[in-house]
C-alpha cells in the first residue's frame, strides 16, 4: 500500500468512522438498524450548503477563504446551523414516526422498514429541492501539499482527520465520563432497569437522535467540502457505515471509529490493488466476514 | 398509629387489556413496615409490585404514595416520590462498574447530595466499598443483590420495594441477603418484599399479605400467619392428606 | 379499439410479472417475517440467469447457450434461490435486522457486478435479443400481447397454487408455529432458523423467477433495471395488498403498477422535459411517506385481511411487556 493510499484511506474513514458513530449509538439505543442515517449525512451536506451561500450572501468578506483552506467563515458558521437543523429535522422524523412505532410496540424489524420509507423520502425530497446536480462549498481548487515522501494532502484534507479526532475523543469522553453519556449507556444495557433507576428514557433517546445527527452532519459536510455534495451521497455511503458498525461492535464508539478507518483503507487499497470499480464491494466483504468470523465484531459484546 | 405510605385502592392491572392479572388489590403498607407478599405461583405477587413501579399497566383503580396519587407516573419520575424497585432478575448494569451503577441511580437526586449518598452507601455494603471499581458483571449472586438493593436506597426511598431478591441464591446467601433487609427496615426503610418460600419471609417481615388470584387472601401479622393452621397447612409445606 | 386490448394486454402482463415477485417476497415476510431490503438484486440475478442460458451465442460475452425459455426461467430461480440461501444461511441466526443490512448490501454487489462484469452482463449496456414467448407472433401485437398476457396469467396462477398448497402444508404450519411462539416450536424440536432459511430461499427463487419472466418480456435488460427503486416499489405492492396474504399480493402489484405507470404518465405529461426528473423524485417521496403513513396508521395493509407478519413478532419489542418478562411474573 503506498503512503498516498493510506492518506487517502484514512480521510475516506474517518467521514466512515463519524458517521458510523451515529448508527452505532442509535442501534445501541434504539435497538434497530436506521437505513435513514445516511439521509441525515446528505441532509446535513445540503442545509450547510444554503446556509452558507446565505451567509455568504449577506456578508460577502465571510466567503474569504481563511488561512490555506478553501472556505471562508460562512461554512463554519453555517456548519454550525446545519448541525442544529439536522437534529432538528431528527428529531421531527423521530418524533412523526420512530417515536410513534415504539409507543405502539412495534417489532424491530416494522422500524427497520420504516427507516427505509423515510430513508426514500427523505433522500428523494432533496433531489427535488436541489437536483441531482453536485453542488460544491467552494470554487477554490486546493494544490495538495507534500507531508512525507509519497504522501500529499491538502490542508482541507487535513482539517477534517483533526477533527474527526477530536469529535472522536470528545464523544468516548461524554459517554464514559459525563452523566448524560451514563445514562446513554444504561439503556442501551437494559431500558428497564434504566427507566426505575431513574433516567428518563425519552430524554436520552433524544439525546442519541442529536449526537448522531450532529455527528452526520459533521461527516456530510466533510464529505461535501472533500468530495461534493450529492443526493445519493448519504445512500452511497450507508454500506460503508452499516459495515463499520458491526465491524467495530454495536455499541462501541471506539470501534465504530477503528472500523470506520480499517473500511476505508481497506477501500483505498481496493481502488489501488483491483479497482475504482469494485471499491462499493468491499464494505460488503468485510460485513460478511465480521458476520461469518465475529458477529459482535470487534469491541461487542455476545448478546 | 404509624401512617400510611403506601397503598393500592381497587388496583386492576395487567399486560393486556383483557386479561387483568392483579384483580382489584386494597392495600395498605405503614410508615416502617415489613410487608412479605407471599402466594403460590401465578398469584400476582410480581404483577402486583411491578405495577406499582410503573412496569405493568393499570386498567383500574389507583397508586398512592404519602398521600400523592403515583398511578400515572412514569416509572423514571416515581423515585422521585420517594418508590425505589429492585426487580427479580438483570437489576443492576453488569457492563458499569459498581460506582457507576450507584452514580447512575444517583443522577436523580440534587447534585450536592450525590457524593455524600454514595460515599454513605459503599460504607453501608463493604463488600461493595472495598472495591468500587469492580464491574458488576463480575459480582457474585448475592454481591449482586447487595448492589441492587444498594442502588435503589440511594434515594433515601419511603418505601423499598424487591421482587424475590432471594431467587437463585444459595440458602446461606439469602440468611445474609434478609439479615441485610431487616437492618435497613430497622433503620426505618418501609420494605415490601416478594417472596416465594413462605416461612423464610414470615421469619423477617412484620406482616404477611398473601395473594391468591390476584386478591388479597389472607392479611395478617407475620407471627400470627406463621402460627395460623391453615396457612401452614396450605403453604408450609402441608399435604392434602394432613388436611383432611 | 384492439390498441387498447393490446395496450391492456402489455400493462397487465408488466404487472403480472411484478406480481410473482411480489409472491416471493410475500412467502419471506408477509409468512416468515424476514426483511429483505435487497429485492432488486434478486430479481436481477434471476433475469440475468435466464437471458444468459437462453440468449443466442455471442462473440463478445460468456454464455448464450441458446436454452429453452423454460430452462432459463428455472435457471434463475434457482440462481437467485442460491444466492438468497448464503446471505439467509450468514444472518439468520443472527439479529432479525442483520438480514435486512446483509441483503441491502448484496443488491449493492449485485449491481457493482451487473456493472463491471462486463463479459457475463454486457456492463451498462446490459444484454439484449432476450428470447420472448411467441416470438413469432410479434408482427401481430393484438396476438403477441395476449398470448404473453397468457403466459403470465399461467404463471401467476401456477405460484399461487403452489406457495398456498405450501402455506398449507405440514412445513407452513410449522413455519406459522415458530412465528406465534418460537419458543414452542423449539420445545417440538423444530428449527426455526432452517425453516426460516428455507422459506427465505423459496421466496428467493420466486423473486429470480419473475426477473426471469420479466427480462423475457421485455426482452432487453441493463442494470438501469434494477435500482433499489425496484425493491421499494413491490414493497409497496406487498404492503399495499395486505402482507400475509396472497391474493393480495397480486392485487397489490397490478395496483400498485398502474398508479406508478399513471403517476408517470402525469409526470411527463404535466412537467415540462427540464423538471421532470424533479417531480419523479417528488413521486417517490409521496411513496416514501405513503409506506411510513400505512406503517403507522394500517399495518395491516389496506387491502390485508390476514394478520400482518405475526403477533409474536410486534409483541417482542414492545418495551413495556416482553414475553420474557411474563415468563418472570410469578
Amino acid at each position: 500500500m503506498t503512503p498516498q493510499a493510506l492518506m487517502d484511506g484514512l480521510i475516506a474513514g474517518s467521514m466512515i468512522g463519524l458517521g458510523a458513530i451515529g448508527i452505532t449509538l442509535t442501534y445501541a439505543i434504539l435497538r434497530f438498524a436506521n437505513f435513514a442515517h445516511g439521509e441525515l449525512l446528505s441532509w446535513g451536506a445540503y442545509l450547510a450548503m444554503t446556509a452558507s451561500g446565505v451567509i455568504g450572501f449577506a456578508v460577502p468578506q465571510l466567503t474569504v477563504p481563511v488561512g490555506p483552506f478553501s472556505f471562508g467563515w460562512s461554512l463554519p458558521l453555517a456548519g454550525i446551523l446545519a448541525m442544529a437543523l439536522t437534529a432538528l429535522l431528527a428529531l421531527v422524523v423521530d418524533r412523526a414516526l420512530f417515536g410513534r412505532l415504539r409507543a405502539r410496540g412495534s417489532a424491530v424489524i416494522i422500524l427497520v422498514m420504516a427507516s427505509f420509507g423515510a430513508a426514500l423520502a427523505l433522500r428523494n425530497l432533496l433531489e427535488f429541492l436541489y437536483t441531482s446536480q453536485p453542488g460544491y462549498y467552494t470554487r477554490a481548487l486546493q494544490i495538495s501539499k507534500p507531508i512525507i515522501d509519497g504522501m500529499r494532502a491538502t490542508p482541507d484534507q487535513l482539517l477534517v482527520l483533526a477533527l474527526a479526532a477530536v469529535a472522536v475523543v470528545a464523544v468516548h469522553l461524554m459517554l464514559t465520563r459525563s452523566a448524560a453519556g451514563r445514562s446513554m449507556r444504561a439503556v442501551a444495557e437494559n431500558p428497564h432497569l434504566s427507566a426505575i433507576t431513574g433516567v428518563d428514557v425519552r430524554a436520552v433517546i433524544r439525546t442519541v437522535w442529536i449526537l448522531g445527527a450532529v455527528l452526520a452532519c459533521l461527516a456530510g459536510i466533510m464529505s461535501g467540502l472533500l468530495v461534493q455534495i450529492r443526493p445519493q451521497m448519504g445512500h452511497d455511503l450507508l454500506l460503508p457505515l452499516f459495515a463499520a458498525a458491526i465491524l467495530g461492535g454495536i455499541g462501541s464508539v471506539p470501534g465504530a471509529m477503528l472500523a470506520g478507518l480499517i473500511v476505508g483503507l481497506a477501500e483505498a487499497m481496493t481502488v489501488q490493488v483491483i479497482g475504482a470499480e469494485w471499491r462499493a464491494a468491499v464494505s460488503f466483504v468485510i460485513l460478511v466476514a465480521v458476520l461469518l468470523l465475529r458477529p459482535q465484531g470487534l469491541f461487542g459484546r455476545v448478546r | 398509629m404509624s401512617s400510611a405510605v403506601l397503598s393500592t385502592q381497587a388496583l386492576i392491572s395487567g399486560y393486556e387489556p383483557d386479561m387483568p392479572i392483579i384483580n382489584g388489590v386494597d392495600l395498605t403498607v405503614s410508615d416502617g413496615e415489613f410487608v412479605v407478599l407471599l402466594g403460590p405461583n401465578g398469584a400476582g405477587k410480581s404483577t402486583l409490585v411491578k405495577t406499582i413501579a410503573g412496569l405493568v399497566p393499570v386498567h383500574s383503580g389507583r397508586v398512592t404514595l404519602k398521600g400523592n396519587d403515583i398511578t400515572e407516573v412514569p416509572p423514571h419520575r416515581k423515585l422521585a416520590h420517594g418508590l425505589a424497585f429492585v426487580p427479580q432478575t438483570e437489576n443492576i448494569f453488569a457492563t458499569m462498574t459498581i460506582r457507576e451503577n450507584l452514580q447512575l441511580a444517583a443522577q436523580v437526586l440534587d447534585r450536592p447530595r450525590r457524593a455524600a449518598r454514595i460515599d454513605a452507601l459503599l460504607d453501608m455494603f463493604p463488600d461493595l466499598g472495598s472495591r468500587p471499581g469492580a464491574r458488576a458483571g463480575a459480582l457474585s449472586g448475592g454481591q449482586r443483590q447487595m448492589l441492587a438493593v444498594a442502588r435503589a436506597l440511594i434515594i433515601e426511598p419511603s418505601v423499598l420495594i424487591l421482587d424475590e431478591p432471594s431467587a437463585g441464591l444459595s440458602p446461606k446467601v439469602v440468611t445474609e441477603v434478609f439479615a441485610q433487609l431487616r437492618r435497613i427496615n430497622a433503620a426505618g426503610v418501609t420494605t415490601v418484599l416478594v417472596e416465594q418460600n413462605v416461612k423464610a419471609g414470615l421469619q423477617i417481615a412484620t406482616r404477611g399479605v398473601i395473594l391468591v388470584e390476584g386478591r388479597i387472601a389472607h392479611d395478617a401479622p407475620a407471627e400470627q400467619l406463621l402460627g395460623d393452621p391453615v396457612v401452614s397447612q396450605l403453604y408450609l409445606g402441608g399435604t392434602p392428606k394432613e388436611l383432611a | 379499439m384492439l390498441d387498447l386490448v393490446a395496450y391492456g394486454a402489455f400493462f397487465l402482463t408488466i404487472a403480472l410479472t411484478y406480481a410473482v415477485i411480489c409472491l416471493g417476497l410475500n412467502v419471506q415476510w408477509g409468512q416468515t417475517g424476514l426483511f429483505n431490503v435487497g429485492v432488486a438484486g434478486f430479481v436481477a440475478v434471476g433475469a440475468y440467469t435466464s437471458a444468459i442460458l437462453t440468449t443466442p451465442a455471442t462473440a463478445d460475452r460468456f454464455g448464450g447457450f441458446d436454452l429453452p425459455i423454460v430452462v432459463g426461467w428455472l435457471g434463475g430461480g434457482l440462481a437467485s434461490a442460491f444466492v438468497t440461501f448464503l446471505l439467509g444461511a450468514l444472518t439468520l441466526r443472527l439479529r432479525s435486522d442483520y438480514l435486512a443490512i446483509a441483503t441491502f448490501g448484496a443488491a449493492v454487489v449485485i449491481q457493482l457486478c451487473m456493472l463491471n462484469l462486463v463479459p457475463l452482463t454486457g456492463g451498462p449496456f446490459g444484454i439484449g435479443f432476450i428470447p420472448r414467448p411467441f416470438g413469432g407472433l410479434a408482427g401481430d401485437a393484438l396476438a403477441f400481447g395476449l398470448a404473453n398476457f397468457a403466459v403470465l396469467a399461467v404463471l401467476v396462477l401456477v405460484v399461487y397454487i403452489v406457495l398456498e398448497r405450501l402455506v398449507r402444508s405440514p412445513w407452513g404450519r410449522v413455519l406459522r408455529a415458530i412465528r406465534e411462539d418460537e419458543t414452542a416450536a423449539r420445545g417440538l424440536g423444530k428449527n426455526p432458523v432452517r425453516y426460516r432459511l428455507e422459506a427465505f430461499a423459496i421466496g428467493g427463487f420466486v423473486m429470480g423467477l419473475g426477473g426471469a419472466a420479466q427480462a423475457h418480456f421485455i426482452g432487453f435488460i441493463a442494470p438501469d433495471n434494477y435500482l433499489p427503486i425496484l425493491t421499494f416499489q413491490v414493497w409497496a405492492m406487498l404492503i399495499v395488498g395486505g402482507s400475509g396474504n396472497m391474493r393480495g399480493a397480486i392485487l397489490g402489484a397490478v395496483l400498485v403498477w398502474g398508479i406508478w405507470a399513471i403517476s408517470g404518465s402525469v409526470v411527463s405529461a404535466v412537467f415540462p422535459a427540464d423538471q421532470q426528473a424533479r417531480a419523479a423524485a417528488l413521486q417517490i417521496v409521496l411513496i416514501g411517506v405513503a409506506l411510513c403513513v400505512v406503517l403507522l396508521v394500517r399495518p395491516r395493509g389496506i387491502l390485508g385481511e390476514v394478520r400482518v407478519v405475526s403477533r409474536h413478532l410486534l409483541r417482542d419489542a414492545r418495551p413495556s411487556v416482553s414475553a420474557k418478562e411474563r415468563s418472570d411474573n410469578a
